[in-house]
């Protein structure tokens, strides 16, 4: 499901630095980053469309002995009550790319009606949202992650929510900013001046000329938020039957002889090198997009 | 100049919420960007168009309204913590005292008139007005209630972990304030060569490794294969039988490695924003004429360049401490370094709510105060802001 829905985001990702965008110098759209990032995303998200035929069992379900050593049946071995390892990592991958795309889908909406929508009315409905944003982009964003966290309960909903919800002040603010200056611009006045409401002036201009600097927020925010659900499920916030990579650390690191045994190796690396990878990954694209697409780097090299 | 400031606020403030796990490159260089950026070239960057040419006069009456506004915005932020801590708590699905006595805790209640008891005990009769006067009350007591498992006043249970949360972040922020400065002014100066790039790439990949398999990695390679360093904890048990050099370093030792990758986390953010200040001013003209009088690239590099570079990196360094503040709660769960991470994990997995909250308020009340401070500092430092 998780696979679905990203889907249609890898598209766009491979497609928006095409060769419309002409303005940009070649060799920053071949930059290696892109290259090397766009290929672990394009791995982490086959992993995840293709996990069940990876491996044969079910990751929640006991399949052997407890803490089983890895063998042709458990290629990474089995957990404390006996879940296969292997299938935990690989379906870990479909609820790390959930994360990113709802999170940062979420965060992106936000950031739109938040930053972009308000700028464009102009007005009280501007200051008061700017106000807003800028309030919220002073609550420490972690330990009110831990907080939520802890009294939502089980629940994997709350922290992907609260993860979007606190990429929005983050993303409206650079939105709005660039706006403000294209608002200035002649095309969005001659809309405006022909009738055009403010839905349509962000529909048909605004989302296409802000389009890049979404698409790096949304990267950004996607990395962020995998790293973020990692870290709460470490943490041992979050959906304590879930399948995640975060979690998979949070039990392994449990384990008082964790570092006493080989175990070590089969267990905690892959887990942890997945979440690294992953947000490497996304970071990776962000890195390689953002100074052909945000105006200031360029302006300054 | 309004334009700076206002700027600088925005981006400044901007660094709270992004460094949650860890400030992206791009954030990092913007913040670096914006501190040496001359109002012309501000347009694109948050605010800068509002600002119209004022003059002088009326700039620096607007200055002092915006050191009286920062002021205020940073009171609002804290007391709506304050609030938070208060209201999430009662606003979530269930009953107070079921959340308060989740499966697992001691404290399980047996029927209705216990409840009752425990219900007037909490306050939780009263009305939310009421409930809320006396929790502001408690807590300018520093009343922060008792911990669920151990039934200490939570406020003690903090100030027991506090200072080895202070020994970690304030020398991680010292470490990494110190190696970024040297890499930063080191790659500006050669931007572009092989060894800024090495770097540059270095800094940016490490920042991204998560702190739990970092630390783990170290762990596992110091401490149980090399057997170097302890694997757990702040201090050998016992070591009150030690010297006071002894003791010193013990607590050395076991700061070394999650202070190793605290400061990892930190390092690039000081790298890039010292990088951006050496590469801004590496066309200036007294760049030009120290060279002229023939000045040694050292003298040049440390005493003219470096210096004015610098100033970004002060308050940056004041952003980091409370960056470092949320990096730990991870960081002391892998070490079962002693400090306030590890209470706030260990109150997780009982669900020890008075503690959490209580951890959560010191935690997130000293991340805004330490960026008030970082903000005024800023302020003060750089003449060009300063009323």
């Amino acid at each position: 499901m998780s696979a679905q829905t990203s889907a249609p985001v890898e598209v766009a990702r491979e497609a928006e630095p095409g060769p419309d965008q002409a303005t940009e110098p070649e060799r920053r759209r071949r930059s290696p980053l892109l290259v090397v990032g766009l290929g672990l995303l394009g791995l982490v998200l086959l992993v995840a469309l293709i996990a069940s035929l990876l491996t044969p069992h079910d990751p929640r379900a006991i399949s052997g002995a407890a803490l089983e050593e890895p063998s042709a049946g458990h290629p990474l071995g089995t957990d404390v009550p006996g879940r296969d390892i292997f299938a935990q990592l690989v379906f870990g991958a479909r609820t790390s790319l959930t994360v990113a795309t709802v999170s940062a889908s979420l965060a992106m909406a936000g950031a739109l009606l938040f930053g972009v929508l308000p700028a464009l009315v102009g007005g009280a409905a501007d200051s008061v949202s700017n106000r807003l944003m800028v309030f919220l982009l002073a609550l420490p964003g972690l330990p009110l992650l831990v907080l939520v966290g802890s009294l939502a309960g089980e629940s994997h909903l709350v922290v992907i929510v609260l993860i979007g919800f606190l990429g929005i002040a983050p993303n409206a603010r650079i939105l709005r900013s660039q706006t403000l200056a294209l608002v200035q611009r002649g095309f969005i006045s001659a809309s405006q001046g022909f009738g055009g409401g403010p839905l349509y002036v962000l529909r048909r201009h605004l989302v296409p000329a802000l389009g890049p600097l979404i698409l790096v927020g949304f990267v950004n925010w996607a990395g962020l938020a995998v790293a973020l659900e990692a870290g709460l499920a470490f943490l041992g916030l979050g959906d304590p039957s879930g399948i995640s990579w975060g979690l998979m650390l949070n039990r392994a690191l449990a384990q008082p002889s964790i570092y006493f045994s080989p175990m070590w190796t089969w267990w905690v690396l892959p887990a942890g090198l997945a979440v690294t990878f992953t947000v490497l990954a996304f970071t990776f694209v962000g890195v390689a997009l953002e100074p052909s697409f945000n105006p200031r780097w360029l302006r300054s090299s | 100049m309004d334009d700076h400031r206002e700027q600088r606020g925005a981006d400044g403030e901007g660094a709270g919420p992004r460094s949650i796990v860890s400030p992206r490159p791009g954030e990092a260089q913007r913040v670096g960007g914006v501190a040496r950026e001359s109002p012309e070239s501000a347009l694109g960057a948050a605010g800068g168009v509002e600002g119209a040419p004022r003059p002088p006069d009326e700039g620096r009456r607007r200055g002092r309204r915006r050191w009286a506004g920062a002021g205020i915005s940073y009171a609002v932020t804290i007391f709506a913590l304050v609030t938070l801590n208060f209201l999430l708590p009662r606003a979530m699905p269930g009953d107070p005292i079921d959340a308060l006595l989740a499966q697992g805790s001691s404290g399980f209640v047996f029927g209705e008139e216990a409840r009752a008891e425990l219900e007037e005990y909490y306050g939780l009769d009263r009305s939310l007005a009421a409930q809320y006067g006396q929790y502001l009350t408690g807590l300018a007591r520093g009343d922060l209630g008792r911990s669920i498992v151990t039934n200490t006043p939570v406020w003690d249970e903090l100030a027991r972990r506090l200072p080895w949360t202070l020994l970690l972040i304030v020398s991680a922020a010292l470490v990494s304030t110190v190696v970024g400065l040297v890499a930063g002014v080191h790659s500006g100066w050669r931007r572009d060569r092989p060894m800024d790039r090495a770097l540059m790439t270095m800094l940016l990949a490490l920042r991204e490794f998560p702190p739990y398999l970092l630390g783990s990695l170290l762990l596992y390679v110091f401490a149980v294969k090399l057997g170097w360093l302890p694997l757990f904890g702040a201090e050998t048990p016992f070591s009150g039988a030690f010297s006071p050099v002894e003791r010193v370093v013990d607590v050395g030792r076991h700061l070394l490695l999650p202070l190793l990758v605290l400061s990892v986390g930190l390092t690039a953010g000081n790298y890039l924003i010292m990088r951006a200040g050496m590469v801004g001013e590496l066309g200036s003209d007294y760049l030009l004429l120290g060279r002229a009088k023939g000045l040694r690239e050292r003298r040049l590099k440390y005493r003219y360049v470096a210096r004015n570079a610098l100033l970004p990196l002060v308050s940056l360094t004041a952003i980091q401490l409370g960056f470092a503040l949320t990096a730990v709660v991870l960081i002391e769960r892998v070490f079962s370094y002693p400090g306030l991470g590890r209470l706030l994990f260990e109150a997780i997995a009982v669900r020890d709510y008075p503690i959490i909250q209580g951890a959560f308020l010191l935690i997130s009340v000293g991340v805004v105060t330490i960026n008030a401070v970082a903000d005024a500092l800023y302020r003060r430092l750089d003449p060009r802001t300063a009323p």
